[in-house]
């Protein structure tokens, strides 16, 4: 079975900026693979180590997707190779850019069966892999909590709301994956030395064939919401005068 | 507010329908819902607001609602509604985004906020970066599709005076590919923790699942609800998914909030700012949540919780 894995690199909240003026700097941010990505990643290498075949990554974006520790840190974790989509107008792409060119790019390495993540941590919109599937006009789900691969078809677990589905697919398919599909594994240090030496191809949107990356939605702004400004009043260690002295200001609170 | 002239929605939950119904008058002029389920249901919707509905009849058995997408995009393709409106579910996310790809452009998830402007031009608000941020974005497709939060719209008091037609549409073959072979129910917990005016929440500080015996003993003891962080109800699946607070769980607005073991990353702390007061307890005095309590204990849970315990707070 050939897996196409779609991750994406995204700033680490932790470290994202608030101006004055409730903008976002991203000057100080980290870039990593974002966390749910990771899941989708370990969901393919599980099901080509147990019927065969390869796992191969995929990311679009900017040109922060070229970090070199990026790079080793998705092939590290069991990828045979990697793709690159690098192109300035994908820049914070909406969900149908980034679907179109994802469509392309797969189509280009050619698959049985993509999978995504839940959702990614920056913009946490679900919706790509959904998009894809349909552009590709293929079955598409959302969900995945278990994939059971059975012949030329897999027979998938979906956990919504309130129920609990069973449901069967031919492929090709698109599926995205809950966050607790598994638990990922931490690459060691064979993995990483490893993944230096794994192919990786680079296209920009010419060469997959895509001459208009116009969005379909406009950021307007993007601001961080006024906070309730707290006390910070920190008591600190366990003995039992500072657990009295903390219960002391509870007290006067909950009265 | 100028208003958009033509609004449609559908939702997979009766109390979502009313909502978004509701929400549809604010918005726009002429509102048309969708509706799947009973003609009570499809009556319902004109009572919460619709002009039209187009009524897809019951759901069959050995359909998912995710195989009428083509139907709707039919009525859409048709109609041509400025704005089509879904309650965010996960099903309903499947049906927003394959209609996006169908009409090529994105749909806008988890919608918080609608604005139309003064030139008529409307913008969306939503969360990012795990809550940091709100941002606002103007759809550029002539129709715009977007999910929207439980409670953003209001459901309306009493409409039974409201007048409007109700069409029957026939289900069109989806090519949806996916055979449907089991659905069972899932154990869900009703709680209510948004009304909960005071809230315990607890993190993979407590360690291990015996660990909560005591945390549950000292909401009690507080006349608090009980709830956690994400990967507690996720990953170890120690309490109900119901229980979890945050961007991607509920958010909750308590008089206090008390986090135990929680390390308050934003993903987390979204869901509670708006607490009244926030006391923390983390044995790391460099844990992000200190920097956005009250009042803050460094130390063990495991010395703390009993003392509190012992303490008849
Ligand atoms: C897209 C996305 C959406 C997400 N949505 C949510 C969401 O809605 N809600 C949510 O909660 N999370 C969410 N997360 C996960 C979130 O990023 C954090 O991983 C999670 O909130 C951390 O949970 P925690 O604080 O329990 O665990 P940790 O971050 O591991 O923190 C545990 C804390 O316990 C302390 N501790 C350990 N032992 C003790 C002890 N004996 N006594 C006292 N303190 C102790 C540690 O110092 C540490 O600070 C989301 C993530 C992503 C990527
Ligand atoms: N730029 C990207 N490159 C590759 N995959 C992506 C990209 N953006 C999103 N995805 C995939 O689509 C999923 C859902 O993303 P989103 O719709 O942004 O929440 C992610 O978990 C990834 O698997």
């Amino acid at each position: 079975m050939k897996v196409i894995v779609c991750y994406k690199i995204v700033p680490e909240e932790a470290n994202i900026e608030i101006n004055q003026d409730g903008s976002l700097s991203f000057a100080n941010a980290e870039w990593k693979l974002s966390q749910y990505d990771l899941n989708a990643v370990e969901a393919a290498m599980q099901l080509v180590e147990a019927v065969g075949g390869s796992v191969t990554a995929l990311t679009v974006g900017d040109q922060k997707i070229e970090n070199s520790k990026l790079k080793k840190s998705i092939l590290a974790r069991g990828p045979e190779d990697l793709y690159l989509v690098k192109d300035e107008r994908l820049k914070r792409a909406d969900t149908h850019l980034t679907a179109a060119v994802l469509a392309a790019a797969v189509a280009y390495i050619g698959f049985d069966l993509v999978l995504c993540g839940e959702g990614s941590s920056d913009f946490y919109a679900q919706q790509v892999g959904i998009q894809l599937g349909e552009l590709l006009q293929v079955p598409v789900i959302n969900a995945v909590s278990k994939i059971t691969p059975a012949g030329d078809r897999l027979i998938i677990e979906r956990t919504l709301e309130d129920e609990i589905e069973t449901l069967e697919l031919s492929l090709p398919a698109v599926l995205a994956v809950t966050a607790d599909i598994n638990v990922t594994r931490l690459p060691g240090m064979k993995e990483i030395l490893a993944a230096g030496k794994k192919p990786v191809t680079e296209w920009d949107l010419h060469k997959i064939g895509i001459r208009h990356a116009g969005p379909r939605v406009e950021e307007v702004s993007t601001l961080a919401p006024e906070q309730v400004a707290r006390k910070k009043i920190l008591v600190e260690g366990d003995s039992e005068p500072k657990i009295a002295e903390f219960l002391d200001y509870i007290r006067k609170e909950l009265k | 507010m100028r208003r958009l002239k033509n609004i449609w929605v559908f939702a997979d939950k009766a109390s979502s329908l009313a909502e978004l119904c509701a929400g549809g008058r604010q918005l726009g002029e002429n509102v048309a819902a969708v509706v799947l389920g009973g003609e009570e249901t499809a009556r319902q919707a004109i009572e919460q607001g619709a002009d039209q509905v187009y009524w897809l009849g019951l759901k069959a058995e050995d359909k998912m609602l995710e195989d009428y997408t083509r139907t709707i995009a039919g009525l859409l393709e048709k109609h041509r509604p400025e704005l089509f409106l879904l309650n965010a579910g996960r099903r309903t996310k499947v049906v927003a985004g394959r209609l996006a790809a169908l009409f090529a452009t994105s749909a806008i998830t988890d919608a918080m906020q609608f604005v139309i402007g003064e030139n008529g031009d409307l913008q969306i608000a939503r969360l990012v970066y795990g809550g940091l941020a709100i941002r606002l974005e103007k759809p550029l497709s002539a129709m715009a599709i977007a999910t929207v939060g439980n409670g953003v719209f209001k459901a309306a008091a009493d409409g039974s005076n409201r007048q409007g037609t109700v069409t029957e549409v026939p289900w069109v073959e989806d090519g949806c590919r996916l055979k449907l072979l089991e659905r069972r129910a899932r154990d869900t917990e009703p709680v209510d923790l948004a009304a909960a005016a005071r809230v315990v929440g607890v993190g993979r500080g407590i360690g291990k699942e015996e660990g909560l015996a005591m945390v549950y003993a000292l909401a009690r003891q507080l006349k608090a609800e009980v709830a956690c962080t994400r990967p507690l109800a996720e990953g170890e699946k120690w309490m109900s998914p119901e229980r979890y607070i945050g961007v991607s769980g509920t958010m909750i607005k308590p008089d206090m909030y008390l986090a135990l073991g929680i390390s308050g990353q934003i993903q987390h702390m979204t869901g509670v700012n708006k607490a009244r007061v926030i006391i923390a307890v983390n044995k790391d005095i460099n844990a992000p949540i200190f920097e956005q309590s009250d009042y803050g204990l460094v130390g063990d849970l495991y010395k703390i919780i009993p003392a509190l315990l012992k303490s008849r707070l």
